[in-house]
Formats: structure tokens, sequence, C-alpha cells
């Protein structure tokens, strides 16, 4: 009754050849797209090196699982999750454990999964649909044997315990994946309520989180055709060819919501943000029978993650410099700020 | 009179952001100015869409036309698109074409604004700009709403040239009304109301502001009336009197007009004389009320109350049988325990009651003898063609409502049609036409021996 993964060779090879230090633990991600009767895990990536002083962390007695650095795994997860194109997201995470330490690896993996996806979602612009997954999968290798235990934790529900799933490895998993592409044109206006011009993180995350409802709520055309019901995505593509096909999307907003208000909304503001171009956006959708409605969601998806990282980025950019600088502080008259 | 067989429908919000530095500064006008001057150039860029509801088109009206479903193309009659819109009722795509149902009037296609974020024109990549100056940020969905008639034959493409046009006009009718009513920061909320009107004018629409009521409207309406040449005595514009569009349902449930799926008795050389406008049918058991036995005139007064309000005379509701005994109390008609009571009331009581509440007077005409009705049909046909209200008619044990007569002047041969309050079954059209609750009677119908009051309301001289 457990999930079942289907991974790509190539992820079996570069798991295979992960090189460990005696008697320590490598962690790392496991990437790819989950759908409601299968999984499947395109791309697997070790956890980078944290530069840092001191000496190995076995010698001073405690336990090398106890000592994996949960910040940095998480912070390599959102990098990661980042930069992944639409329809792909992190699935879970791998440990490469010694044998000596093989039974104690299911909680650190708890442990590590739970605390990766509230990482990963904070700041999420879009919920989950009911029909989203929500079992994230921790795949245990012995370093010696090579042996790969699998289960999969249910990340909505804190005290769910690990149910076995099925690894299994497969060629060419996302070889023939269509791929859906789009341009998108933003121009949103946040305005920044509150007394001090600062940018303040709710204001932005209320004002894009409007413009993102838009997103979701938009009308989409995929191919030319509406990906509305439960019809199935028509890529026109045989199965069995091996070139991957690029379906544009086109996605139609409706500008707001009404509401039953006679008078219109007006804030006094301190300043407002606009965000406005193009962003390019894409994202891939297995091709085991996938409805033309998740291959819309995927791509909606990646349109708001995309803005939404852009801004993340600009917002951090903005930050450094205003450390640097005392001028920004000024609030006579207009200022404006580029980046 | 112009037959129209379609009302094209397009709806869709657009918000109104502007930022004010100082709302009540001179600068402020021209801010909104230019705010909807760039919402009249997204409705005319390529970016516009209209979606058809219940069905795969869209189309893209500004870009010589362009339509998402091949069979459509700018030479394609309008009618053509009904093909492609699901019905509600089963999931054939066919437009279901009831032989035996009385055509109801045009057809209406529904359809909504969008605009396409995709296939942007440039390629700018991403910017984030700060403003940091104090300012008052407004922001206010516009509830568009454009509708045009037009003939089976007119092209696709003509009618959505034509919404594009409505939707510019319409914003500039908004831009108007938003100017004139605003108080520095606080703006009121342009409103479209669609009317139809006498031949030429056909179907209008007026944009009023929100939270204004109609009593306040009045040199707005004298305006109007003028430009339209509409009589100065009687309401075409007031928002009760917005259209009523076919494929709407009325949220209150009540029946509206069941007569007009009646057909009139063929008497030779009669004319047909009915009531005007719009009323409910109220009858017995409705509203949780049992006033079985005892309310039928009652119901009657408010069958009648509903028709002022719907012609636009009064803005509120139709009184409850408490409030119309209530209103009776107050005038010195009734005892204050006559309030809870089941007693009945007559055609005096319901003139009483149409003045106490509404404001409207009525004539009173008595018949002594049930028989001398059939002799009533020039006053009664008259009182059509002027004044065009429901008359209340109460005698014998009985209370009803006349909606109408066909009468021969020359022969004075007479058919009443005849409203009946005694219902008391649900709002089921099928049920009240089939079974005569309101139905065409004959002169037989009254007591011919009873003596009989009828009410008839006279229409306020207002618009």
């Amino acid at each position: 009754m457990g999930r079942s993964y289907f991974v790509d060779e190539a992820v079996e090879e570069y798991l295979v050849g992960i090189q460990t230090a005696p008697g320590s633990c490598v962690t790392g991600l496991l990437a790819g797209q989950s759908s409601p009767q299968r999984d499947f895990v395109v791309l697997a990536v070790q956890t980078p090196h944290r530069e840092s002083e001191g000496q190995p962390k076995a010698s001073r007695g405690v336990s090398p699982l106890d000592d994996i650095d949960v910040e940095w795994v998480t912070e390599h997860a959102k990098q990661v999750s980042r930069m992944l194109p639409g329809g792909l997201s992190i699935l879970g995470l791998f440990l490469v454990t010694p044998p000596e330490l093989s039974k104690d690896a299911q909680n650190a993996l708890k442990r590590l999964i739970f605390a990766m996806d509230k990482y990963i979602t904070k700041g999420r612009l879009w919920e989950l649909s009911e029909e989203d997954v929500t079992d994230q999968v921790t795949l245990h290798i012995c370093s010696k044997t090579k042996k790969t235990v699998c289960k999969t934790f249910d990340v909505k529900d804190p005290k769910s315990s690990a149910k076995p799933a099925d690894w299994k490895y497969q060629t060419g998993v996302s070889s023939s994946w269509p791929m859906l592409s789009c341009s998108v044109e933003v121009d949103v206006q946040i305005p920044m309520t509150g007394s001090s011009s600062d940018i303040t993180d709710k204001c932005m995350k209320d004002g894009l989180r409007r413009w993102a409802k838009q997103i979701e709520a938009a009308c989409c055309l995929i191919n030319g055709r509406h990906a509305l019901d439960d019809s199935e995505l028509v890529s026109g593509q045989n199965p069995k060819t091996t070139h991957r096909q690029t379906l544009p999307a086109r996605i139609f907003v409706s500008d707001a919501e009404l509401d039953e208000r006679s008078s219109a909304l007006v804030q006094l503001c301190s300043g407002s943000v606009k965000v406005r171009g193009v962003v390019h956006c894409r994202a891939y959708i297995h091709n085991n029978k996938p409805k033309a409605r998740h291959a819309a969601q995927a791509i909606k998806r990646d349109i708001i993650n995309t803005v939404c990282s852009r801004v993340e980025m600009f917002l951090e950019d903005l930050l450094i410099n205003e450390g640097k600088s005392s001028l920004f502080r000024c609030t006579i008259a207009s200022t404006t700020n580029f980046c | 009179m112009l037959q129209c067989d379609f009302i094209f429908r397009l709806k869709g919000i657009l918000e109104f952001a502007c930022q004010l530095d100082n709302p009540n500064g001179v600068q402020s006008q021209s801010t909104i100015s230019k705010s909807f001057q760039d919402l009249r150039s997204k409705v005319t860029s390529k970016n516009i869409v209209f979606t058809v509801c219940n069905s795969p088109v869209l189309i893209w009206p500004n870009t010589g036309f362009q339509s998402s479903v091949e069979s459509l193309t700018e030479a394609s009659a309008c009618g053509d698109i009904l093909q492609w819109i699901e019905s509600d009722d089963g999931g054939s795509k066919k437009s279901s074409k009831k032989k035996d149902k009385k055509k109801s009037g045009p057809t209406v296609v529904n359809m909504k604004l969008l605009f396409e974020v995709t296939e942007p024109a440039g390629n700018t990549a991403p910017s984030l700009i700060r403003v940091s100056t104090q300012q008052h940020c407004v922001k206010m969905p516009l509830p568009l709403d454009c509708a045009l008639s037009v003939t089976t034959d007119e092209r696709l493409e003509t009618v959505c040239t034509g919404l594009v046009e409505a939707l510019n006009k319409q914003l500039a009718d908004m831009e108007e009304v938003v100017l004139q009513y605003r108080k520095g920061s606080s703006f009121l909320v342009p409103q479209p109301f669609h009317f139809q009107l006498p031949e030429p004018a056909g179907l209008i629409t007026v944009v009023y502001p929100a939270g204004v009521p109609d009593s306040q409207l009045q040199a707005v309406r004298e305006d109007l009336h003028r430009k339209f040449e509409l009589p100065c005595d009687r309401p075409y514009l007031r928002r009760a009197n917005a259209f009523h569009f076919p494929d709407a349902a009325y949220k209150d449930g009540y029946l509206r007009n069941p007569h007009i799926h009646l057909n009139p008795p063929n008497i030779e050389d009669a004319k047909l004389y009915l009531v005007q406008g719009v009323y409910s049918y109220h009858h017995y058991m409705q509203d949780h009320v049992d006033d079985n036995g005892w309310g039928c005139a009652y119901r009657s007064l408010q069958t009648i109350c509903s028709w002022f309000q719907q012609q636009g005379y009064v803005e509120t509701a139709v009184p409850t049988h408490t409030q119309i005994q209530q209103a009776l109390v107050d005038v010195g008609d009734k005892e204050p325990r006559f309030v809870g009571s089941r007693q009945w009331i007559g055609s005096i009581e319901v003139q009483a009651v149409l003045n106490q509440l509404l404001g409207v007077t009525s004539k009173i005409m008595f018949v002594s003898q049930g028989s001398e009705l059939a002799t009533k049909g020039r006053e009664l046909a008259n009182h059509f063609q002027t004044e065009g209200t429901p008359v209340m008619i109460g005698g014998g044990v009985l209370a009803h409502t006349i909606l109408g007569v066909v009468w021969s002047e020359n022969t004075g041969q007479i058919r009443f049609l005849i409203l009946d309050p005694h219902y008391t079954g649900g709002e089921d059209l099928q049920t009240i036409t089939d079974k005569g609750w309101c139905g065409w009677k004959g002169p037989e119908f009254w007591d011919q021996n009873a003596y009989y009051n009828l009410c008839l309301p006279q229409r306020p001289k207002t618009i």
C-alpha cells in the first residue's frame, strides 16, 4: 500500500559513487515529481561540505548523526528548490551511514525531513490542494553494503510514522516528459502601509499573495486547449519517442475579486513597491497519463515561485545595500531605489 | 418593434488604482483621470480576451479577431457561437430548442473579460522599484458590465468590436461618476445598470454611484429622460427598473408575471388590456405564514405592493401581514388588537394601506351585484391602458387580483385575467397555469348576487 518511487538510473549511479570518509555520514537531496499514483525521482545531489574550523566531530565523542548540520542541509535544500524548474520539487532526502550507525539512521532522517519541509515551504505563496502528495521519501544507504532502505513520512502530520515504499530504478525516467513554457509579464504594485518606509515582509507577502491568487485562479490554455477538467494532457506525442516536446502555455487573469463595498479602499501609505518585468517559466510534467489541470497547476506554480524568488533576492540585495550606505535612510521627498 | 435575437453580455472586473499625494489638492483630479486613461488603454490593447461562459471559446477582439476555435472567424454570424455553449441541462453541445415553449425573449450569451499575461510585448528583465513618498493609495474594483442587443445574422466580429467600444464608453462614464461624487479621498464605486427603453433607444446602460439612493439622483434622471425623450411622469431609470436578463433567476423565489405564459382568449372584435411591467405572485402559505382561509386580500395587496416596488416607485420591501395590520392601526382604521389577528380586510383597507405605506392613492369602484361586472369593461380597459396597475377585487367571501381584460367595445363581450391568491402550493408555474390559479375567466366567475368593491391603484406622477 506504500508509495512507489520510479528512480532514474543516473541517480543510482550517483548514489553508488558517493565517497564517504570512514565513520562519517553524508546527506543529500532527492528531487523529482509526485503524482497521486506514483512518484518519479530524477535527481540526487549531495549536501556540499560546509567550510568550518574545528576538528572532525567524531573525535570529540559525538555521534556523527547528531552532528548533522540541520541548518546547512535545509538551507541547501531551499537553494536547490529555488533552482529547480516547474513541476520538479524536492521529494526527500538520502543519508549514507556506516553500518554501525544504521539503526539510528531512521530517527535522524525523520528529524531532517520535517525540518527541511518546514523551511522550504515557509513563505510559499500558493496553498497545497487536496490532491497534492504530502509524503516525503527518506532513503538510507549503508556505506559498506550499499543496501538501501526506503521509507516515507507524511509531512502534514508531525506524528506520522515511517511507511515502507518501493524504490525501483529505470532508464530515462524523464527523458520524454513534455515541457510547458511561457513568458509572463508581471506588473504588481504593493503599497507599504505602516509608519516607516521600510519594506515590511508582511506588506510584500500580502501584496504578492493577491497577485499569486490571480495566477492560481487564471484560465490556462496548454497547446491551444483549455486545461480545466480531468481530461488528459494531450501532447500529441507518441510515448515511445525520446524527443522532448515543448508545449506553449497561455495564462488569462481576471483583474480582481469583486466585493460588496460601495466605496474604494484608501490606505495612507508610507511608500510602495513595484515589481515589473518579464519572467520566463517552464514546467515539466510526467508522461504517465497526466491530467491537463495538473500541468496547468505546475506552470502556474512555477510562475509564482519564480517571481517570489526573484523578489526575495531583490529584497536581500536592498537590505545589504542599505546596510552599507546611510543615504537610503532619508525619507525626505521621494526616493527611488532600483535593483 | 425591432426584434433582437441575442443579447451579448460582457462582465469583468478592472482594478482602478492610483496614488494621491494630496487628495484635496488640484493635482488629484488629473491623477485620477490618468489612471482611467490607463484602463482605457488596457481594454484596447492586444491583451484583452473575451471568454464565452460555459464554452471553450476564447476571443481576442483587438487582434483583428482571433478565436480559440477554428470554425469561428471574423465572418461568422454571432448565432454560430451557440453550438459551442454547453446548456445547463445535459452535456449536449447543441443549443436546445424547445418547440412547444413560448419564445421567452432573446438568448443571452454571457462573456467574461480576461487579460492575457503571457506572450508579452517586451522582454525587460524584472526589476523592483521602491517609492518612499507618503501617499494615499486608492484601490477600487470596477464592476464592468456591457450589453449589446443584436440580430442573429450580425457578424461576431462586429459584436466584439461593439463590446470593446462599450467598455471604453463605460470607463469614461465611470470616470465622470467617480470624479463627480468624490470627496477628498472618499471614492464611491461606480455601478452600471442596464435599462430596456422604448425603441429607438433600446438597451442602454447608466452608471450610478453606489450608496447614493435613487431619491438623490432625481436630477440625473431628469437629464436622461430629456435625452431619451421619455415621458416625465413615470419611472424608467430607477435602479429597480433595471433590465432583468432572461437567463437570470429571481433570488427571492417568487414567480414573476405568470400570465405571460397564457394565451388570451380569442374573442371576435375584442382588444387586450393588460397590466404593465412586472409583479410577483403572492398567495396563501408563502413566507411560512399559514393564512389559509383569511389572508387572500392581504396577498392581493402584496402583489400590488410588489408591482410598485419593481416599477421603481418605492424602495420599501413588500409588507408582511403584521405590517399591513399595523399600518391600519396607525391610521386609526383598526384597534391595536387587530395586529396578530386573522381578520379579513377589504378593498377599503387595501386602499388605506397603499396610501399609508407606499404613498399611493387608489380609486374605489363599487358594483352592487356580481353580474354588473360584465358591464365595467370600459373602466377596466381604461385603467389598464393609463395606469396599468394590478386591481384588487373583493366581494362575496373572496378576494382576487385582476391583471387585465379582453373586451369588445362593440359586443361588450368580456373576459377577466385573474390571479388567485387562494393557491396553497409551491412556486410551480406549470401547476399555476394549468390549473387556472392564474387564468382567464368569464363573467360567470363572479358571484352574481354579491356586491363587489374594486381597488384601482393610481401611479404617482414621478420619475
